[in-house]
Parts: C-alpha cells; sequence; structure tokens
C-alpha cells in the first residue's frame, strides 16, 4: 500500500515520506490561502459612507468667541482668540442632539447638562462630550476628524494674523 | 494497485504546489498595485519636508489607502486622489505628476466636485490607464487640456463665464454658422441631422475636428458641407460641442450655477420686464429714469442695495420690491454697469424692428446653415434640381406671397425634385418649423425675407 | 478529538476502507468498491466529475461576489468596476468565475458526448440520461442568466438577442419572453428575475439534480462498461429471501447493484483508488481555473445602452450556432431543429434499447447512432464557429483573416 516501501512492509521510505510530507504541506497551503484570500476580499477596502473628516470651512468665518452648531455633522465649533476646537453634540447618555445653553450645553431628551469643557455636570449622561481633532488643512481650512478624540485642553492655535 | 497509489503522491505533490504557487502569484498581483508606489512616493516626500517631530509623525502613520470622493449627487465616485495625493496643497506646485498641485479650485472644492465631471476619464479605476480612460470599452477618456473650458458649459451658460472665454467662441460661431438649420440642440432646430444634445459624451475631439473639415470621412452618406473655420473658430467649435453632454446639474449644483454676469444679467432685465418703466436708446418706458450710463452715476454698492430694498436708496420710489437673490442682483448690476459696452439697444427685441427682429430669427434658427448666412444660398445639395445647391431667399418677394412663405416654413418641404430621377435622392430638405417658429417670429422672419430683395430690382419670376 | 469528527481514522484495514466511505457524511455517496474499469482515466475522462467541480468553483466564487454585487441597473455596472479596482481579489475571483462559467458548460457538452458515445444511455441508465439533459439545460440557463448581471453592452445585447431567439417559440414562445423578462424590455425587471434565477432558483435544482444524477450512478451499478453480466438484474422473489443475513434492510432495495462478492478480482476499494484520484482531478482543475484567471481578465465592456447596439450584437458563445441557425429562419432554425434536437436527446433512451455497444467507446455495432450524433455535433460546432468568427456587421459574411473595413466610430 505505500509507496516505496523498504524492509519494513508498513514502513516508508524517507523519499516517500518527503513526498507525503511536501504533498500535505502544499495541500494545506493552497487551502489556507485560499480561504485567507476569501477573508481579505470580505474586508472592504472603500468605504460608501460619509467620511469622517470633514472641512469645518476657513477659520475666519469662525468669529472670536464663537460656538457655532453644524448641522450637518452635530458637532459645535468652538473658537476662542486664536484656539479653535470641535465638540461632538451627540448626547452620551441615549444619542440625542444636544443643545447650546448660556454657559455650556443641555440635552433636551433626559435633561444632562454639561459644561464649557463638556463633562457631565448633572443627568443620566454617563461621561462628558467628545472632543474631535481639529488641524488645518493644505488648502487653509479647519480639518475635523471624527475618529480621533481627544482631550479637552487639546486645541488648534493658529498664528494670530488670523 | 501499488503503482497507481504511489504515482499519486508525486502528483499530488505536484498539483499542490502548483495549485499553492497559483495562488500566491494572484496574491502578489493583487496586493502590489500601481497606486502604492505613488502614495510610498508621497509619505517619503512628506516625511522629508516635516518641520516639526508632530508632523514627522503624521506623514509616517498616513495609510496607505485607496481614496476617494463619493459624489451621489453626481452619481460618481473619483478615485483620482489615491495617486493625486497633493492637489489641495499649494506648497507641491510645480512637483511632477502625480504630486503636483491642482491651482484654481476655490470655486469648485475637491469634496463637492471631485475630479471627473471637469477633467472626464475613469474615476472608479486606480490604475493610471484605466482612470485616464484611454482604455477599450471606456468611452469618456480624459479630455486635452486645450479643451478644459468644455466643462464648464456643463452647468454654466456659455456665454456667462468670464473664466471660460474660448467656450464662449464656441457657442458665438455655433449661433452664427447656421448649425440649427438641420441639427437640434436643447430642443431648438432642424432634424436633417442629428440631435447634438450629448455629443459630447458620444464624440472625441479628434472626431468632431475631422467632422467639421470633411463631414463625409467620418460619416458616410453625410449631406453636411464641409465648414469653413479658422483654426481658432475649430478648435472653440469642437470645444462648445465637447460641453454638450447632457450632464444635470442637480440640487446643491443648480444653486450654485449661475454666474452673476453681464450676459445673465440682461437675461433677467428682458424676463422681469425692466424696460416697462426704464428706457435704453430712448425706447422704452419713461416712469423711471433712462439708464443708458446709470454705469457712470451710481456705484455698484449702490445698485445693488436698490435692487433689494428700492426704497432704502430712493425714499419715496414706485419701483417695487422684486425679491431679487443676491446672485441675480449681483448680475442686473454688471449688466447696468457694462450698458455702455454692449450693443443692448440693438439686441433687445422690443427695440427693433420687424425686418430686425426677423434678422434675429433667421439666425436664431440657423436658417444660415442652409440658405447662406447672408441667404445667397450656395451649400451643395447634390442632385437638387436647384441647381444641386440649396437655393438663396434674396428673391423669394417675387416669387411667394407672404401667405405663401408663411406655409412654406411652417410645413416644410420633404420631397425636393431631383434633377435626375436614376440619382440618389437630394439628401438636403426644408424641415417643417411650424412647431417651434410661430406667431410673432414667423411673421418677422417672414418680413425680413421678403426685405431681402434689393430696392429697385423687379426680376420677376 | 479527531476520531469523535472524522470516525475513522486513516484506513489501515479493509474494514476501515470500506468504513472511510460508508460512516462520512460527505464520501457515503461513494461506494465502498469500485470497478477497476470505472476509473480508468482514458474511459470516463472524469468528465463529469470536473464538470462537478466546476460548479463547486462556481458556488464558491458566486457566494463571494454576492457580497459585492447588487442586481440594480443603476449600480450592478459600477460594482464590476469596484471588483476589478478596490475589492482585494476582486478580479480574481471573477475571472475564476467567469472562466469556470465557461468551462462547465464546454465539460458538460463533452461529458454528454462521452456518455453517448460509450452508449452509457442504455437500460437500466435511461431516466439517469434525462436527468443529465436536465443537468445540460440547467447549466445553459445558469450561464445564461449570469451573462446579463454585469450590465454591460456585452451582457445587455446578448441577452436581448438571446431572449428574441426564444420568443420564436410557437404560443408560449412570447409568454415565456415576457415571464423571463419581467415586461417586453430587458430592464431592471428583468436584471431582477435573472438574479434570482441565477443565485437561488437554478443552483438549488441543479443540486438537487446533482444528488439525484449521482445517487442514480450508484444505484444503476456505477458507470458503465463493457461486460457487465457479472452483474445480474434478478429480481429476487420476497419468499425467496435467504434467512441468515443480520442486514435485511439492504435486502428489500432490489435492484441493479455490484453483487459483492461476485468479481472480487475486478473491484477495488474506493478508498484509495476513487477518492485519490478524485482529489488529484480537483486540483488539476484548480490549476485551470487559477491559471486562467490570472492571465486572462473576464471582459467588460462599456455600460449599457439600450439605444445604441453593437453591430452585430452576439449571443454568448453556445447559443451562436443556433444563432446562426435563426439568421436563415427564425421558424425552422430557432424553433423547429433546436426543438427535434432537445426532444431527441431526451428521448434517445427509448429510440435506441439495444443494449449494444455498452462501455466501449465508439463500439462498431453502434456505428449508426453513433454516425448520426457526430454528424449532429459536428454541425452544431460549424454553426458555433461560423456564428463567432465568420459574421460580421448586420450578420454579414467576413473573413476574420482580413482586416475590418474602416469602421467610422460605433453609433
Amino acid at each position: 500500500m505505500n509507496p516505496s516501501a523498504s524492509n519494513d512492509p508498513n514502513g516508508i521510505s524517507r523519499r516517500g515520506f518527503l513526498q507525503l510530507a511536501l504533498g500535505w504541506a502544499a495541500g494545506t497551503l493552497a487551502i489556507v490561502a485560499s480561504a485567507a484570500g476569501a477573508v481579505r476580499f470580505l474586508v472592504p477596502n472603500v468605504l460608501f459612507e460619509p467620511s469622517l473628516i470633514f472641512k469645518a470651512g476657513k477659520p475666519e468665518d469662525f468669529p472670536d468667541g464663537s460656538v457655532t452648531f453644524l448641522e450637518s455633522e452635530r458637532v459645535f465649533l468652538v473658537r476662542q482668540g486664536n484656539t479653535y476646537r470641535c465638540l461632538s453634540a451627540i448626547c452620551t447618555h441615549l444619542g440625542c442632539t444636544v443643545n447650546r445653553a448660556e454657559k455650556g450645553y443641555h440635552c433636551p431628551c433626559h435633561g444632562s447638562v454639561f459644561d464649557e469643557q463638556g463633562s457631565v455636570k448633572s443627568g443620566p449622561a454617563p461621561r462628558g462630550l467628545a472632543w474631535f481633532q481639529v488641524t488645518l488643512s493644505k488648502d487653509n481650512r479647519l480639518l475635523v476628524d471624527k475618529s480621533r478624540t481627544v482631550a479637552a485642553d487639546q486645541y488648534l492655535v493658529l498664528p494670530t494674523k488670523v | 494497485m501499488n503503482n497507481s497509489v504511489r504515482n499519486f503522491y508525486g502528483w499530488f505533490t505536484f498539483l499542490g504546489l502548483v495549485v499553492g504557487g497559483l495562488v500566491i502569484l494572484g496574491y502578489y498581483r493583487d496586493e502590489y498595485r500601481e497606486w502604492k508606489q505613488y502614495q510610498h512616493r508621497f509619505i517619503q516626500e512628506e516625511i522629508r519636508r516635516a518641520a516639526t517631530p508632530q508632523q514627522k509623525v503624521l506623514a509616517e502613520t498616513t495609510p496607505v489607502e485607496v481614496r476617494q470622493i463619493l459624489l451621489p449627487e453626481l452619481n460618481r465616485v473619483d478615485r483620482c486622489t489615491t495617486c493625486h495625493l497633493a492637489v489641495e496643497d499649494p506648497s507641491y506646485g510645480g512637483y511632477p505628476q502625480p504630486l503636483a498641485y491642482h491651482p484654481l479650485h476655490e470655486q469648485h472644492p475637491f469634496e463637492k466636485f471631485g475630479c471627473t465631471i471637469c477633467h472626464r476619464g475613469q474615476g472608479r479605476a486606480t490604475t493610471t490607464a484605466d482612470a485616464h480612460g484611454s482604455v477599450p470599452h471606456w468611452d469618456q477618456p480624459m479630455l486635452p487640456m486645450k479643451y478644459i473650458q468644455a466643462s464648464c458649459g456643463q452647468c454654466h451658460e456659455a456665454a456667462d463665464n468670464p473664466a471660460a472665454p474660448e467656450l464662449a467662441r464656441g457657442q458665438q460661431v455655433f449661433e452664427t454658422s447656421g448649425c440649427r438649420g438641420c441639427h437640434k440642440l436643447n430642443a431648438v432646430g432642424g432634424n436633417i441631422g442629428p440631435e447634438l444634445d450629448k455629443v459630447g459624451t458620444r464624440r472625441s475631439p479628434e472626431w468632431l475636428k475631422q467632422h467639421f473639415l470633411t463631414p463625409s470621412a467620418v460619416t458616410a452618406n453625410s449631406a453636411m458641407p464641409p465648414q469653413k473655420f479658422s483654426d481658432a473658430d475649430l478648435d472653440a467649435i469642437v470645444l462648445f460641442m465637447l460641453s454638450q453632454t447632457g450632464e444635470s446639474a442637480p440640487g446643491y449644483y443648480a444653486s450654485m450655477k449661475v454666474i452673476p454676469s453681464a450676459g445673465q444679467g440682461q437675461r433677467l432685465f428682458l424676463q422681469k420686464g425692466c424696460i416697462g418703466c426704464h428706457s435704453i436708446a430712448g425706447q422704452g418706458g419713461k416712469v423711471g429714469p433712462a439708464l443708458d450710463d446709470v454705469g457712470l452715476r451710481r456705484a455698484p454698492d449702490w445698485m445693488m442695495q436698490h435692487f433689494r430694498d428700492p426704497q432704502s436708496v430712493t425714499p419715496g420710489t414706485v419701483m417695487p420690491r422684486f425679491g431679487f437673490t443676491e446672485t441675480e442682483a449681483r448680475a442686473l448690476t454688471e449688466f447696468l454697469l457694462h450698458l455702455k459696452e454692449r450693443n443692448v439697444a440693438e439686441s433687445l427685441p422690443s427695440l427693433m424692428n420687424p425686418v430686425e427682429r426677423g434678422h434675429e430669427v433667421y439666425r436664431k434658427y440657423g436658417c444660415a446653415g442652409c440658405h447662406g448666412p447672408d441667404a445667397k444660398g450656395g451649400v451643395p445639395n447634390p442632385n437638387a434640381k436647384t441647381a444641386e445647391q440649396v437655393p438663396g431667399l434674396i428673391y423669394v418677394a417675387d416669387g411667394y406671397t407672404k401667405a405663401e412663405l408663411n406655409t412654406r416654413i411652417v410645413k416644410g418641404q420633404r420631397e425636393i425634385p431631383a434633377l435626375d430621377p436614376k440619382r440618389a435622392p437630394p439628401p438636403l430638405y426644408m424641415p417643417a418649423w411650424g412647431a417651434v417658429i410661430k406667431d410673432a417670429e414667423l411673421n418677422d422672419l417672414v418680413a425680413y425675407l421678403v426685405s431681402l430683395k434689393p430696392k429697385g430690382e423687379d426680376v420677376g419670376f | 478529538m479527531g476520531r469523535s469528527i472524522f470516525r475513522v481514522g486513516l484506513p489501515q484495514s479493509n474494514l476501515e476502507r470500506s468504513q472511510a466511505m460508508t460512516s462520512s457524511f460527505l464520501l457515503h455517496i461513494q461506494p465502498a468498491k469500485v470497478h477497476k474499469h470505472s476509473i480508468k482515466a482514458g474511459y470516463s475522462l472524469g468528465l463529469g466529475l470536473i464538470s462537478l467541480y466546476l460548479f463547486f468553483i462556481l458556488i464558491g466564487t458566486g457566494v463571494l461576489l454576492m457580497f459585492y454585487y447588487v442586481p440594480s441597473t443603476e449600480r450592478a455596472y459600477n460594482e464590476m468596476k469596484d471588483l476589478q479596482f478596490v475589492v482585494s481579489a476582486g478580479l480574481l475571483i471573477r475571472n475564476m468565475h467567469r472562466w469556470a462559467a465557461h468551462l462547465m458548460v464546454l465539460f458538460v457538452m463533452l461529458h454528454l458526448c462521452r456518455v453517448f458515445y460509450t452508449g452509457a444511455y442504455k437500460r437500466p441508465r435511461e431516466f439517469n440520461w434525462i436527468i443529465g439533459v436536465g443537468l445540460f439545460l440547467l447549466t445553459l440557463g445558469l450561464s445564461f442568466t449570469g451573462y446579463l448581471l454585469p450590465w454591460d453592452q456585452l451582457a445587455f445585447w446578448a441577452i436581448t438577442v438571446g431572449t428574441n431567439i426564444a420568443g420564436y417559440a410557437p404560443i408560449i414562445g412570447p409568454k415565456v419572453k415576457y415571464l423571463l423578462l419581467g415586461g417586453n424590455v430587458v430592464g431592471q425587471e428583468a436584471l431582477t428575475r435573472f438574479y434570482a434565477l441565477h443565485v437561488i432558483v437554478l443552483p438549488t435544482l441543479a443540486l438537487m439534480m446533482v444528488a439525484v444524477h449521482l445517487w442514480r450512478v450508484r444505484k444503476d451499478g456505477g458507470l458503465s462498461r463493457p461486460d457487465e453480466s457479472g452483474d445480474v438484474i434478478e429480481q429476487i422473489p420476497l419468499g425467496q429471501l435467504p434467512t441468515n443475513k443480520s442486514y435485511g434492510l439492504m435486502e428489500l432495495a432490489r435492484g441493479t447493484t455490484p453483487q459483492v462478492g461476485k468479481n472480487p478480482e475486478d473491484e477495488v476499494f474506493s478508498w484509495p483508488h476513487l477518492v485519490f484520484r478524485e482529489i488529484l482531478l480537483f486540483l488539476l482543475v484548480a490549476v485551470v481555473v487559477l491559471f486562467l484567471a490570472i492571465f486572462w481578465n473576464a471582459p467588460l465592456e462599456e455600460y449599457a445602452n439600450p439605444i445604441y447596439p453593437p453591430n452585430p450584437a452576439k449571443a454568448p458563445w453556445y447559443f451562436l450556432g443556433l444563432q446562426e441557425l435563426v439568421s436563415y429562419s427564425a421558424f425552422w432554425g430557432g424553433v423547429v431543429i433546436p426543438g427535434l434536437l432537445v426532444t431527441a436527446l431526451v428521448l434517445l433512451p427509448y429510440l435506441d434499447r439495444k443494449r449494444v455497444g455498452v462501455g466501449r467507446w465508439f463500439a462498431r455495432e453502434r456505428v449508426m447512432a453513433n454516425s448520426i450524433f457526430t454528424i449532429c455535433l459536428l454541425a452544431a460546432i460549424v454553426f458555433t464557429i461560423i456564428g463567432t468568427y465568420f459574421r460580421g456587421p448586420s450578420w454579414s459574411w467576413v473573413e476574420p483573416w482580413q482586416q475590418p473595413p474602416a469602421v467610422t466610430e460605433g453609433h
């Protein structure tokens, strides 16, 4: 039954064993590679959703001391002097859009109250509002990246002549 | 039995290795895509230029991936930025492609417009050849830069756009050469030749050029006479043809596309009936002031405010608030500022006499294309009894009454008498214009035609 | 743990070799032992198996493609482009699917020829032949429905031509066409229906029929071979059943099966002889499909444009012979002749009942049947070749070795 049987009728010669091992290795490799390929095929390389990175506009468009609500992106653009920050407007409780209050923010759904830094002052929200990374794009627009959250004290500072 | 099984192991190994090898080969061809080398090059350049450690980290952690601009309203996905990574960065001006900066994109930000709406090509592709579109089975290759103004014409009025003078010139050539006499464009024109509404998507620049020079070389049995354009006019009209793509400007784009130019202002001026109260060149209403030199008397800001709210600049005025949008107000302002420069008086229909208006109609519907720009005929019509030419119209007053002319224009003449019945019938005929030329325009046209006979002659038919 | 999944280890004894077949879910459709003649490569050429493997490859790649493809006239074409440009291995999987599809149509046809030339449709295998013809038609249907899915010019016009040919059938033709297209034109409805047919209806039918087809092979006594006198078809009257057997249930399943013990010298264990050959054949098929897929791209022409047909518009290659016939006469060429041929195929085993020449290629005793079949086959090939290479614009006669005349831009 076995290839190249030597003295031992149940044994297998070295050549036969190598052949067998190589054959199994090649076969396994082919199967594993095909399966891995099929899985990689299913991982999308591009998404057809609105991008998490967007341009908020020119720095000059936002007056000093302003808090501007960008409705389509559900964020607030906060400018203080030459510092620019971007706060998420999505309440951390159950996802409603918060409103700007006199000082801070207030959620109309269940009454969560957030302070100017986005931290929870009262209400059912479990944690503060997220701050998103703001950078300057190559064509001098404020570039907000909603996939990167930053600490409340990290902001974009532009040279004073802006 | 032993032999067969022993052979099996050898074959199994061999084929297993071949399959494994092919799978790996397939994997490599898939992994090593053309665009990755450009992205690596860009990343290296960014690292080299990094001025601060943060910038260096940012550059080093740039992901290598397909980049795309989603344009659902325009039904496109543009992946050009996968290779053209520095289009928004002015500091890359002058770099070799694909890393060069793209100037002049302020008015048309990439996130909203992408690339292919202007440059054409295949936006979804990620290899150079396929993306630039000069491949089989893609009929929208990239537009050569010399024709790039054609793309402006997809949204903007050709004559309005100061940034696209070639396009405006092309439209002018089109209107004055009488192309509409045979070809419909935007539902106006004759039906001898094909409609031109989407000719920009179906024909290449080379084909179009050849078509104007020698139509029969590119279209078998074409009745179109060869056109004698200057080189500049030829390029311009090719460009204008390329701009006819049938692209609509939906939603956001429709709201943005109106250029507040003097031409747009003139259109609004006519539309809103300003001539009812104001006069130009002595013609028009006397209620409001004459507008001939208003550009010298009033500043643009005053005019803008005047359009927004006449009472605020002229208390007690009877001019109503029209509710113009900012763009409309700006267009009207432009128009008034340049009133002296434009021969507006000659182009306002209400200021012309019937013969002049008729001449406009003659021009507008492209009669010149067959009957000649000065109605002298001369366009070849093989085998036609009328000396194998389209007849001139100078002496129609002698052969036809006004009523007969009316009928001929409205009904056309499909069957043209042939010189030799054995030859093919004459290809050019008179289309029935009744659906588009009617009432006032028809009467004016007839008046114009009748006026063509030189004074004092009486040939008699 | 291995034993809990596989139940039998690598077979070391004859008993275990038998059990490898009978106690395995995947393998138990195979008999424990096969006749030596059946595994001769030169006899069957493995054509049926190759067709089956191609079908499995098609199912595998097809399911993967379903994760991206959308059967919408607006989106389908763009998804095909995305497969080519942004999906990892997208082009490879699509190419594999396309070439496996063409190969499967070809090999099913070759398998049909093999079965004919070896007379393997005769008693007791008549019904299996009919199932086979059914599978052949299903294969054509699968290929045809899949052809439309890319929604490019090639797909759109091939299906327009194909459904028009179908519409020529008398009485039922236009109705079938209306049902297929979900209307009168090839549009979104047609695409939806073709997609449904292609991914679920036809494959399920095909799988079920394949299962019956293989089961019948078992029940009819394995593959046909020259001398089956050893397998005498006996009707064992119920009263005469021997009583000393313990597997009583097996006796009641009467019919033709290899009589175990009658010809022991001629039979070998499926494990390893049959199974190893099957694995080898699968590797070979995989090599060919992969090779084609890596080096040749499946076509994708312009986006489907109902206004501008390519000239000429051609049906898929397996229908080109039909299209050529139709160009002579829609009724005779498109309805009568194909109808007669398919009917003849289906009724064949009941028309040719003489049980001679079974199990041998081109048996002398069957010279008449073989000749008729060969003539029809050659005619089909000739017409297909004409339709492919010798027909140009407006279906005019062209010679493919000549330069085509300068064509002004298509439209």
